[in-house]
This record gives structure tokens, sequence and C-alpha cells, in this order.
């Protein structure tokens, strides 16, 4: 589309129009068209048009799509390291989750998947994971007990809910809603914007904000589309992502708090949990990598722990 | 020629029965799935990874035999109505339309595929094998695809009836 | 955007025209119209990438299942049971044997998953009976091919599980459910045409049992009906999955065909399987196919700009679906059901958001309509077999399927106006808010 002389990028994701990420993403097309005096476009397309996160990697290796944006969880396959966001309680507070991928461990991340075709350009807020349940509220790890709780395909998720006390159980997102209806699982964990927009609150009345996990979302590009462009024009997207990297968490920020006033209003008890008794129990998962490079990397995170104590910061209103 | 239609048919014999296992395969293993959700604790994740990369193998070599057979869905109203010569030259060049679809897209793009997963060690979300093994079944029901639309450029038809 | 749309028309519609497989014609077609936006590597790869992953889905895993289940049913005595239990039904009236045909497809149709099956396994049954009772041989044909259809929205429904994929993940369960009413509206329907037909031909009256028979043929059926309730019951209650449902069909098939009734036997089973295996990759090369052609209308926006002219031509509702059920027809009298749903459904989708109508409703009406178009000529795969089945030609069937066409014709009206006919059930049963 266009004329020929303006260079098109292409940005595939999974979210729906009305997500926050897919706002910014139309608000870095907006600051590249200005930083690039319109020569250069960048279409989005949401919605998982062009495929699911895995397939679009592949599409960026293939070179048919620039950029993307995928869960750190799914760049696992190629930067190990990023194993690292699924270990529980890993931060003390959103401060602690940004100071460090805006710093040395953030940006080594970024750079790591070269190799593998793609560039990281920066981070995207995805909030913190806590627990929603149908039947009977949880406060504590014992709550858990016998309650089958949907997690993502991952192994690190599968591993987290089964050593907290409950039994982990893999269903699609889009089957989820019609499974806690019906009690196939008894609750599922996600971020408050995922809780409200997939209206999961409608069956689930008991959310506890425990905050098990802050994993990132990251925004990659192709290694081969960026070869392609001028020293110019990569500089104006890098601009253009860093843009959007501000206007996400600030939108994210409206969307969590948003989330949490409707799901109260709809009825919903919102509990603040006692994450110490969590963290505890959870313990044994970040020591599994002592002595491993993911644990020297763990060591460096927790090194750069300003040591704001949780309770103050975690409150719900903070980026989440 | 000959050796042509022998390879063939060698081929489609060798593929029928791995067909026919991979089905059987299919059907264990989804029954078994079934079996441990509802009377094992523990619900298996592999079993539902191995049955759709059994159906991406089923249905892309499937193709290439069911090509041979004549059996995919075409429009054949307009080629009914034209001249026995007409109608073997078009049919000739479908059939070079499918050779050049099995090479470009089946075995040259399925095996860039390949090579790419191979290199990038992508590995599959539960059995943790490489997205290559699965990406294979391309290349592979390409050449199978190539080598029957060679064997019906070859042939002599028998009557207009086999060239629509 | 013009030139690429263009680019894609042309040689789709040349390939088609010149008999390339519709698989490959909607592949190649797609390779060409992306070189316009990509290079050649690129879009090799990214062809090859689409086919297989669009073929990397659990839901499309039940289609296979419920082709082998209907191969197993129609062979192994299934088939033979269900007719007899119609015949208990509606066998004593004057053309009992064209209501027990319909029954009979209507029943075969509610525990497989594809109408051609029904067409051989009931129609192999029913055409020869109703042929010896004196009933004509080409209205025989064309009620078997009508009543067939009727399996495609009777649950379960491998066309419903491939319309799920194609609309991005409308619940497969929700549309079982919205298959029902529509599915017994057309059946009746048809049954309707039977009795009229019968009064005027002066058909004759069936068999009618004797108490002690019909509680006997009920007893003998009750098997196979229990699959109905366990199949469907199971998935509306969310017990399993349709894929999970589907191995439960072939499981209990296979007791009943090899350990029950002993009417196929074990040497046979390869054959039976390689049969599904070869349904199943005519679909599968389909569905990969139309993948990657999606992606590229995806890529390309293509849907938008279909929507903006959709929107242009009318705002009203009711005329954009009447306008695009004219265009179903004639797709239909051409193409196959699998592959119009697969190329349509991704074009039409975001016309029927803007238009706030819901998926649920256009996706029923959608394979009633494409139904019809199984039964005409020139291309319709139910009306060929129908007709190799009851050993006639399609030039003579057509004439008795005209008021069968009429009144599955009517249905689709009343469906496209009436949403409630497909949504009153799913959300009586809470599938849907
Ligand atoms: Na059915
Ligand atoms: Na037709």
């Amino acid at each position: 589309s266009g004329e020929s002389d303006t260079k098109t990028l292409r940005i595939a994701h999974g979210l729906d129009v009305n997500h926050p990420v897919h706002q910014a993403m139309v608000y870095m097309r907006e600051r590249l068209q200005v930083y690039s005096g319109g020569s250069m476009d960048l279409l989005v397309y949401p919605s998982g048009q062009l495929g699911s996160e895995r397939e679009n990697l592949e599409l960026l290796q293939i070179g048919s799509l620039s950029m993307t944006k995928v869960s750190a969880s799914s760049l696992e396959a190629f930067v190990p390291e990023m194993k690292m966001f699924s270990v529980p309680y890993l931060f003390s507070s959103p401060e602690h989750l940004w100071n460090v991928l805006q710093g040395d461990v953030g940006m080594e991340l970024l750079e790591a998947g070269k190799p593998y075709y793609f560039l990281g350009l920066g981070y995207y807020d995805a909030g913190s994971r806590s627990f929603y349940t149908t039947e009977k509220p949880v406060y504590q790890p014992d709550d858990l007990q016998g309650m089958k709780i949907r997690v993502m395909n991952s192994q690190s998720a599968v591993n987290m809910v089964n050593t907290m006390g409950g039994s982990a159980t893999p269903v699609s997102w889009g089957e989820l809603y019609t499974a806690l209806q019906q009690g196939v699982v008894d609750g599922a964990e996600n971020n408050p914007p995922s809780f409200y927009l997939s209206k999961h609150y409608e069956v689930a009345k008991y959310y506890l904000l425990d905050e098990h996990t802050s994993i990132p979302d990251v925004l990659v590009f192709s290694t081969n589309v960026w070869k392609e462009l001028t020293s110019e024009q990569q500089s104006w997207v890098r601009q253009a992502a860093a843009d959007s990297v501000t206007k996400q968490r600030a939108l994210w920020k409206a969307s969590t708090e948003l989330a949490l006033q409707e799901v109260k209003k709809a009825g919903v008890e919102v509990v603040e949990a006692d994450k110490r008794l969590f963290a505890n129990k959870t313990a044994v998962l970040r020591e599994q990598y002592e002595g491993t490079k993911i644990g020297a990397l763990i060591q460096r995170v927790l090194a750069q722990d300003t040591g704001l104590s949780s309770d103050d910061q975690n409150s719900q209103g903070d980026a989440q | 020629m000959k050796l042509l239609s022998h390879l063939a048919e060698r081929s489609d014999t060798l593929l029928r029965w791995l067909l026919i296992v991979l089905m059987a395969l299919l059907l264990i293993d989804v029954s078994w799935q079934v079996l441990t959700r509802f009377i094992l604790p523990k619900p298996s994740s592999f079993t539902e990874e191995l049955a759709r990369f059994l159906l991406i193998w089923i249905g892309l070599l499937g193709s290439a035999h069911a090509y041979r057979h004549k059996m995919h869905l075409g429009i054949d109203v307009f080629v009914r109505t034209m001249s026995s010569n007409k109608a073997l030259v078009v049919s000739r060049f479908v059939q070079l339309i499918t050779l050049a679809f099995a090479l470009a897209v089946l075995v040259y793009g399925g095996s860039k595929l390949v090579l790419l997963a191979y290199h990038l060690e992508q590995k599959s979300a539960a059995m943790q094998i490489n997205m290559g093994l699965v990406y294979l079944a391309l290349p592979i029901s390409g050449a199978l695809f190539a080598l029957f639309a060679l064997e019906q450029m070859f042939a002599i038809p028998q009557s207009t009836e086999e060239l629509v | 955007m013009d030139s690429t749309i263009i680019i894609l028309l042309v040689s789709f519609v040349v390939l088609l025209a010149l008999h390339t497989p519709i698989a490959i014609a909607i592949a190649v077609a797609t390779v060409l119209t992306m070189l316009a936006t990509m290079g050649v590597d690129a879009a090799l790869t990214t062809v090859a990438q689409r086919m297989a992953s669009g073929l990397d889905s659990f839901a499309l895993l039940a289609i296979p299942f419920f082709i082998l289940s209907g191969y197993l049913m129609g062979q192994g005595g299934i088939a033979r049971r269900l007719i007899n239990f119609a015949m208990v039904l509606v066998g004593r009236f004057s053309g009992g044997l064209a209501f027990v045909n319909v029954i009979a497809c209507a029943l075969f149709g509610s525990i497989s998953g594809s109408a051609v099956a029904a067409t051989s396994a009931i129609g192999g049954f029913m055409i020869p009976a109703m042929n010896k009772e004196g009933y004509d041989k080409n209205f025989n044909t064309a009620v078997t091919v009508t009543a067939s259809t009727t399996g495609m929205l009777i649950p379960p429904s491998n066309i419903l599980i491939i319309y799920s994929l194609a609309s991005g993940g409308v619940s497969i369960a929700a549309l079982f459910m919205a298959g029902y009413i529509p599915g017994l509206l057309v059946a009746l329907s048809l049954m309707l045409v039977c009795a009229v037909y019968a009064k005027k031909k002066n058909f004759p009256k069936g068999l009618k049992y004797s108490f002690a028979e019909g509680l006997h043929h009920l007893f003998a059926a009750i098997p196979s009906l229990a699959l109905i309730i366990i199949v469907i019951g199971g998935i509306i209650a969310g017990y399993f999955t349709p894929t999970e449902a589907g191995a439960i069909a072939v499981i209990y098939a296979l007791v009943l065909s090899l350990g029950v009734y002993k009417e196929i036997k074990l040497e046979e089973l390869p054959d039976i399987l390689l049969k599904s295996v070869q349904t199943t990759a005519i679909v599968m090369l389909l569905i990969g196919a139309s993948a990657s052609m999606s992606w590229m209308l995806s890529y390309e926006f293509i849907p938008q700009s279909f929507t903006e002219l959709a929107l242009s031509l009318s705002e009203n509702p009711i005329m954009i679906l009447l306008l695009i059920n004219i265009m179903l027809l004639v797709v239909g009298t051409f193409m196959d059901m699998t592959p119009a749903v697969l190329i349509f459904t991704p074009i039409l989708m975001p016309v029927m958001a803007a238009m706030g109508i819901s998926p649920l409703h256009f996706g029923i009406m959608m394979i009633l309509n494409l139904s019809i178009g199984l039964c005409t000529p020139p291309v319709g795969s139910v009306l060929f077999v129908g007709c190799s089945i009851g050993k006639t030609r399609i030039g003579e069937v057509v004439k008795p399927l005209l008021p069968l066409y009429a009144a599955m014709f009517v249905c689709l009206l009343l469906v496209t106006l009436f949403p409630q006919l497909s949504e009153a059930l799913p959300r009586a049963v809470g599938l849907i808010e």
C-alpha cells in the first residue's frame, strides 16, 4: 500500500483493538510517521490475524513480518534466560521490575535474540498475575489444595501452581470462560485487565491479589528487515518504539485501575494477599536455579532491588 | 517412463501403510488422552501435541496419496465441454502447475522452514522435539506430489474421462 | 491494493476453471498475490508455514474421528438399526419409506459428521428398499441427497468445526447447539414435501409392526441412539472437547460393530482407516491452503476493503444478509462446502461484525445455504454420491429435486430472518449470553 518511496513496516499481535498493547502500537505508527516525515509507515495487525505468538516469531525469521509483541515466556525457547521472569516473587515492586528491565540485564536480554534473527526493542507492561476462583475464595497457599487451576501451556506455570498446592490444568484461553462456568476448572490466574476483558469475573467471584509473577511483554523486530533499513530509519524506529513503551505503560496502569474498579462493581471480592506465605511456599522454584546461568542472572536482579518494602509498593494502583 | 510409474506405485504402497499406521496411532493417542483425563489424576500434555503433529503429517502426506488417486475436489464443468485435444493440453498445464506448487511451496518453502527450525533449535512446547521434525512433512509431501504429477504427465490417457 | 485483488481474482478463477484441484488453486493464487508485496523466498516460506500451522489445531482433530466413526457406523450395522427404528416410528403412513429415509438421514447425521457418509450409509439401504416398494427411483435419490445435508447442521458436524476455525474461534459447543433447530426444520420441511408427493403419486404405506416387533427394533437401536447422548451431551455439559468426543465416538462404534454386532471384521479395519485418511486429507489440504489465503487476505487488508464495499451497498443488515445469500447460492452451485466456508468466512466475518450480526447466526445461515449447493449441479458432492448409489443420472434427479430445493430455500429464508432459530438453544443451555 502507499507510494513506492514509503517504507512500510508491519507489526502483528494477538490482542484485541481495545487493549493497551494495540493502542500503543497505533501510537507507535503515528510517532514513526512524525519522525520519518511520512517516509515510513507501520501497519498494525491485531487479534492474532497473522498467527500465534510462536508463528509470528517465525514470520519475523522468514522476513514477511517486521515486528511483533510476545510474552517474555514465548521467547524462552530462544533465550532461555527469559525463564527468569517465571520465577515467582522475583521482583519486590514494580519499580524493581522496571529498574531491571531498563538496566543492563533488560538490555542484554533484548540483544540476546540476535542469533535467532530477532532484536528486542523494548518491554511493554503486562502487570502481575494473580489467582481468581469460582466456588470458594483463596487466602493462603493451603486453600489451593485440591483446586484445579487453569495455567498457560508452560512448564514453569504448571510447576508453580503445583508447588503452591493446586492442581495445574492447561486449558486454552478461548475455552476458559466455559471451563470456569462448568466447573472443569476451579480457578485461573491472570492480570486484572485480562480478568476483566475476558469477562471471567462474571463466573469467578474471588480475586486474590497475590501477584505471583510479573512476566513482561517484549517488542521484537526481525533482523532480516532491520538490515534493510538505513541507520537513520533504524533510529526513527527505535525512537517510535520507545515512545510507544511510555504510552503503553500509562495506558496499562489506567486499564488495571479500571479493571479492578469494574470487577469490584460487578460483585467480585478483591482481596490483598499475604504474599510472604506464597513466596515462602515457592522459594524452592528460585533455589532450583542456583549455580546455573539463570541463577547468576537472578543474583544480578536481586542486587538491583532498591529495598523498598513490597507492602508499600505493591498496592493495586501501581503498574502491574 | 516404466521406471517412473514403478517408483510411483512403490511409493504409494509404502505411503498407504504409513498413513494407516499414523491414523491408528492418532486414534490410540487421543483415546489415551481421554482416558488419562478421566481416570488418572494428572492430565498428559504431550498427547495433545503429538495428536496435532500427527494430523499435520496425515493431512500433508495423505494429500499426496489423494492426489495420485485424483480425489481432490475441483471444478470440471468447463473442461468437460472441451474437445479431447484441448482437454489434454489443459490437463498437462494443470499437472505442470501442481508440479510447480509441489516443488516451490512444499519442497523449497518447506525445506527452508525445516532448516530454519533446525538451525534455531526451535523446540515444541510439550514434547520438546524440534519443530523441524513437524515441518519435515512439507518437503516429503512435496516430493511425493511432484513424483505423482510427473507420473501423470508422462502417462498416456486412456479416455477423455480421465482428463477431467 | 487494487492490483493485488486483481491478481488474486484472475489467477484463482482461471486456475479453478481449468480444473486445478481447488486447494492447489488457492495456494498458487495466494503465492502469486503475495509476490506483489514481498520477495519470492518470503512468500514461498510463509505459504509453507501457513499450510502446516493451519493444521496445527486440536479442534481440527475431531474431523478425522467423525469421518472414521461415520465409516464404521455405515459398514458396521448401526445405520441399518437406525433405519429400522425410523421404520417403527413413521413406516405405517402413506409414503412411509420416504419419511423413514429423511428421519434415518437426520439420525445418522446426528451421530456422524458428514453428509456424504449419510448418503452412502442410508441411501445404500433406503434407495433400493424404496425402489422395491414401487417408489420413483429419481425421487428416492433426491430425498436421500437433500435429507443427508441435515447432518451438516445437526451435531456433531465437521463443517461447523471448520467454520469455528475459519471464523477465529466461535465456540464449537455453541455452534453444535445452534444447528439443532434449523437442522430439524429442514428435515420437517422435506418430510412435508414427501407427504404431498406421496399423496399425489399415491405411494404405498410402509410396514406396520406389531408391538413386540416395534419394541425389539427400539431396543436394537438404543446402543446406537445412546451415542448421540454420550457425544453431544458430553460436549454440551463440558465433560469433554469435541475432539475427545470424536475419539469416543470411534471407540464406541468400533466396540459396537466389531464386538457386539460383529458386522466388521478385524482385517477390514486397515481399509476403513485408509478411507478415513483419504477423506481427511482432502479436507486438510483445503484447510492448509485456505489458511495461507486467509493470512494473505489479512496481510493485504482485503476483508476491511470488502466490508467498506458491502456497507456502501446497504446499511440494512437484512439486505446485506439477503445479498450474501444470493452470492453464496451461486458459489454453492460451483463449489463444495468446505472450500466455500474456508474462503468466504474470513472475508465476510468483518462485515457481520460491522452489522452486529452474531457469528453463530451467520454460520448456521451460511452452512444451510451451502447445503443446498451440495445438492445442485454442476458441482455437488452429495448429489454425485447419491446418483451413483441410486444408479441414476443427475439430469433425471433434478426434477424431483425442485420442490425439495424450494423447501430448503424457505428454511434458509426463515433462518436468515429469525436469528432466534439459531440462537435460542445455545442461549437456553447457557452457552451464549
Ligand atoms: Na451431524
Ligand atoms: Na452445487
